[in-house]
């Protein structure tokens, strides 16, 4: 994916540019675009690597009440995930897993698993402004969306795509449009969900971009309902670490139970 | 002693206290015109109970596959032999459609609600609420149409409109959930919000489609006769074996208890109303025998009978019962026609649906209820004045003329 990021880009795309990224500075030299899929498939695999290994703050804000949480997470591929809280007391332990197109959750208390039932995913995650859908699905892009890049531009120096998603006709997306903001080292600098009138509901934005295990990444993100003020989650990474190994046995119910320390 | 001399008697007796008989008077127009009022409503949702149980995709009698009903989905189907319909004589039929329904989620960007999935044939719903529905937008086309038909209610719900796109889960034939979007060809206004919120419809092969399979789950059928139910039921346990065959007194037995509990609670309500008013009745009469003790004395003296007296007292409560129960039912009927355009019950919709009837209640006025009722009445008030005629019998004409 990195050659399709190459210097050769030109900047042909300046035509379309509009008020929400500084216009890219027109290029004489006319040269191919970057494939907006490919651009996608780059950004979702950087944010993840084969592996990966987080440690995270989470706060939800709301207008009246605040609630700070620490959790932990590894990913594997692009379908494989686990969350757990590590605090506060009262919600360590409780965990979402995720092994393909299945989620489960385990909340210690009850001492058990659930199956997430495929209605609930579009619902708030852990009372967050996150769904399990946000967490899950990231591959929707790729497969339920027609991809445009719709204009190329320029944010203290570096390239950044923004790439409008339509979702196909009988896609299972309840969107009007997604729009994605990537920086040419595949950070996703925001991501806007619109209705389906295309007034934007929902945003996820990078707030602080720096490198963490090795990587450039958006270290503090957060989501915000765009209809609600003081509506938003924001996540901080504390600490990331990318392609260990992990073993198979994490992944598994079994490990959603016992800790995930591997079962 | 003649009849028109004790009703000429009865009726000066009535005139003599205006006030007070008015009174009764005006007590018995109320209550007869509340049980005619209450009857004409209680029948009026019976007969929507009824009409709404049949329309709500139930009809008259429906097939299902054993044990949809406890646990719908698309595994408890069956396939629909195209010649199905040479079980039944011809003409019993007004019309049948066959469905695929299967419990389903539909998600829009603002909401998620747990739905019934309805494939249907456009052309077929003739049967159901569906056939005569207020629609915005469009109706299905065709069995083939993949978009939705969504309820207004559940539109509002979900914030979504026609030409949108909502998003349905729903399990396939093979236990593996499905997920699609569809757009919104139209919202349809249905008599109740209920069923506005609990169905979406799309076209029965479009579903089929998506689940994978050729099967229906239900067929329901509307008969010109509800009398000829047993025939029909008959005829369908035969040719359909193995699979469910109930009519709609089965299929939703909270409206046919209603439909039970309804006709007691007509009985009910005129006994309460009318048993209170035979005590006023007799508590008036005897107050008046009192008062006329020493004339009814000299009346015994004079030589009238027994029996004359004990029916001047039946006539005297029998007329106020008449007056009293035809001017009842005439304000009961102005007060039915009044209320023609039915009673708005819209604020309580809700309550009101989850009993099986319309937001809009009409009275229903049925001419042997009206009958039953008067009759029943003027019965009351012959078994009202039993008492104080036995104490006029009791009356000794020395006792009575020496006061």
């Amino acid at each position: 994916m990195k050659r399709l990021l190459g210097s050769i880009l030109a900047l042909a795309a300046s035509s379309l540019a509009d008020a929400a990224v500084p216009a890219a500075a027109a290029d004489a030299s006319p040269a191919p675009l970057p494939d907006p899929y490919a651009l996608v498939a780059a950004a979702i695999d950087h944010n993840r690597g084969l592996t990966s290994y987080v440690e995270m703050a989470m706060l939800v804000h709301r207008p009246d009440w605040r609630r700070r949480s620490a959790l932990e997470a590894w990913t594997r591929g692009r379908t494989d995930a686990l969350v757990r809280f590590t605090a506060p007391p009262r919600d360590a332990g409780n965990a979402t897993l995720r092994n393909g197109e299945r989620m489960w959750t385990y909340t210690p208390k009850l001492n058990r698993v659930v199956r997430l039932p495929f209605s609930l995913m579009s619902q708030s995650w852990a009372g967050s402004d996150f769904s399990y859908t946000d967490l899950s699905r990231t591959d929707d892009l790729l497969n339920f969306y027609r991809l445009v890049l719709a204009e190329v531009g320029e944010v203290e120096g570096r390239r950044v795509y923004r790439i409008d998603a339509f979702p196909l006709d009988n896609a299972p997306v309840v969107w009007g449009k997604e729009e994605w903001l990537l920086r040419d080292d595949h950070v996703l600098l925001s991501q806007t969900f619109f209705d389906q009138e295309m007034q934007p509901l929902k945003r996820l934005e990078a707030l602080d971009i720096r490198e963490l295990g090795g990587r450039q990444m958006g270290v503090r993100v957060r989501m915000s309902k765009l209809d609600e003020a003081d509506h938003y989650t924001e996540i901080e990474y504390l600490n990331a670490q990318f392609d260990l190994a992990l073993p198979d046995s994490l992944f598994t119910t079994f490990s959603l139970q016992s800790g995930g320390r591997g079962g | 002693m003649p009849l028109k001399l004790l009703l000429q008697l009865s009726g000066r007796n009535i005139l003599r206290h205006r006030r007070r008989n008015g009174m009764m008077l005006a007590a018995l127009v109320v209550a007869v015109a509340s049980v005619v009022l209450m009857n004409g409503l209680i029948r009026g949702m019976q007969r929507d109970m009824a009409d709404m149980a049949v329309d709500n995709l139930v009809g008259h009698v429906k097939v299902l596959a054993p044990g949809y009903r406890d646990d719908p989905g698309v595994q408890r189907s069956f396939a629909l032999a195209a010649d199905w319909r040479s079980a039944l004589a011809p003409g019993l039929l007004e019309g049948w459609a066959a469905r695929l329904q299967v419990p389903a989620v539909v998600i829009s960007e603002r909401g998620t609600r747990g739905v019934r999935l309805v494939g249907v044939h456009p052309v077929r719903e003739a049967v159901s609420f569906l056939g005569d529905v207020e629609m915005a937008g469009e109706f299905l086309q065709d069995a083939g149409d993949g978009r939705i038909l969504v309820g207004r209610a559940l539109a509002e719900q979900l914030e979504t409109a026609v030409g949108r796109r909502l998003v349905i889960i729903t399990e396939g034939v093979d236990g593996r959930s499905r997920e699609a979007g569809f757009r919104i060809a139209g919202l349809y206004d249905a008599d109740g919000t209920a069923l506005e919120r609990a169905f979406v419809f799309t076209g029965v092969e479009a579903l089929q489609k998506m689940l994978g399979t050729e099967a229906v789950t239900e067929l329901s059928m509307r008969l010109h006769e509800e009398s000829q139910l047993p025939q029909v039921k008959a005829a369908l346990a035969a040719s359909f074996a193995g699979l469910d065959v109930l009519d709609w007194r089965e299929l939703q037995p909270q409206a046919a208890a209603m439909f039970v509990y309804a006709d007691a609670a007509i009985f009910i309500w005129f006994l309460v109303m009318m048993g209170a008013l035979a005590f006023g009745l007799m508590n008036t009469l005897i107050t008046s025998i009192m008062e006329r003790v020493r004339e009814l004395g000299m009346l015994r003296a004079l030589g009238l009978r027994g029996r004359s007296v004990v029916a001047q007292v039946v006539l005297e409560s029998s007329l106020l019962m008449l007056i009293g129960v035809a001017a009842g039912v005439v304000l009961g009927w102005l007060l039915a026609q009044a209320l023609g355009e039915g009673i708005d019950l819209s604020l309580w919709a809700e309550g009101v649906e989850s009993f099986g009837m319309r937001a809009v209640l009409r009275p229903i006025l049925l001419v042997e209820d009206v009958v039953l009722i008067a009759a029943l009445s003027l019965v009351l008030g012959v078994a009202a004045s039993l008492y104080p005629a036995w104490r006029v019998v009791r009356i000794k004409p020395l006792e009575a003329l020496g006061r």
